[in-house]
């Protein structure tokens, strides 16, 4: 169950990082940098949300 | 290298993504990024459906899911065809399944990205982007 929350967050993180990357770059350094940053952010912040929710929570 | 169309050439240059996602990065030459688009907002609907989303009615009991309709209207066909063929219905089943928040969500993003794409090849068309 966890590890399906944990796939679709990555799966919906790639694919949003990959679209705005596609959009704004077309060069392959700044493709990659942009997909980096993005997944990165992505993906931590949705676990640190995760995580305080999870703290937080009754 | 840089087309600058009409203003009526460039509406009808960006209006056909509403029909495929990325057709009209592909009728603007960016054959690459056309195929990179259609792949991407069609794996995000695919996941979407897969992950029992729904595709919102504008009448749902909701606004919350009313203005996720309006969202997922952006895919143009493949929402009103989605709906038409049945897909994502929001039925109560669907509402409690432990996925449903993640798919629509993909489905919404979906839909979001392709309006930002007609956008973008309007930007293209009439020369303010490369």
């Amino acid at each position: 169950m966890l590890r399906d929350h944990f796939f679709s967050l990555l799966a919906f993180s790639a694919l949003t990082a990959l679209f705005f990357a596609t959009l704004n770059h077309r060069d392959r350094r700044g493709f990659l940098l942009s997909v980096a940053k993005t997944l990165a952010w992505m993906v931590l912040g949705s676990l640190a949300f995760a995580y305080l929710m999870f703290w937080t929570g009754p | 290298m840089r087309p600058s169309f009409p203003r009526w050439k460039a509406y009808a240059c960006a209006l056909p993504t509403l029909l495929i996602p990325g057709l009209s990065h592909l009728c603007l030459g960016r054959k690459g990024r056309a195929a990179a688009f259609f792949a991407i907002v069609g794996a995000t609907y695919a996941i979407g459906l897969h992950l029992s989303g729904a595709l919102f009615p504008f009448d749902a009991p909701n606004w919350l899911y009313r203005l996720g309709g309006v969202a997922q209207a952006g895919l143009g066909l493949l929402y009103f065809g989605g709906r038409l063929a049945g897909w994502g219905a929001l039925r109560p089943e669907a509402v409690t399944d432990v996925m449903f928040g993640y798919g629509s969500t993909f489905l919404v993003a979906a839909g979001l990205m392709n309006m930002l794409l007609i956008m973008d090849a309007f930007d293209i068309a009439v020369g303010r982007k490369e």
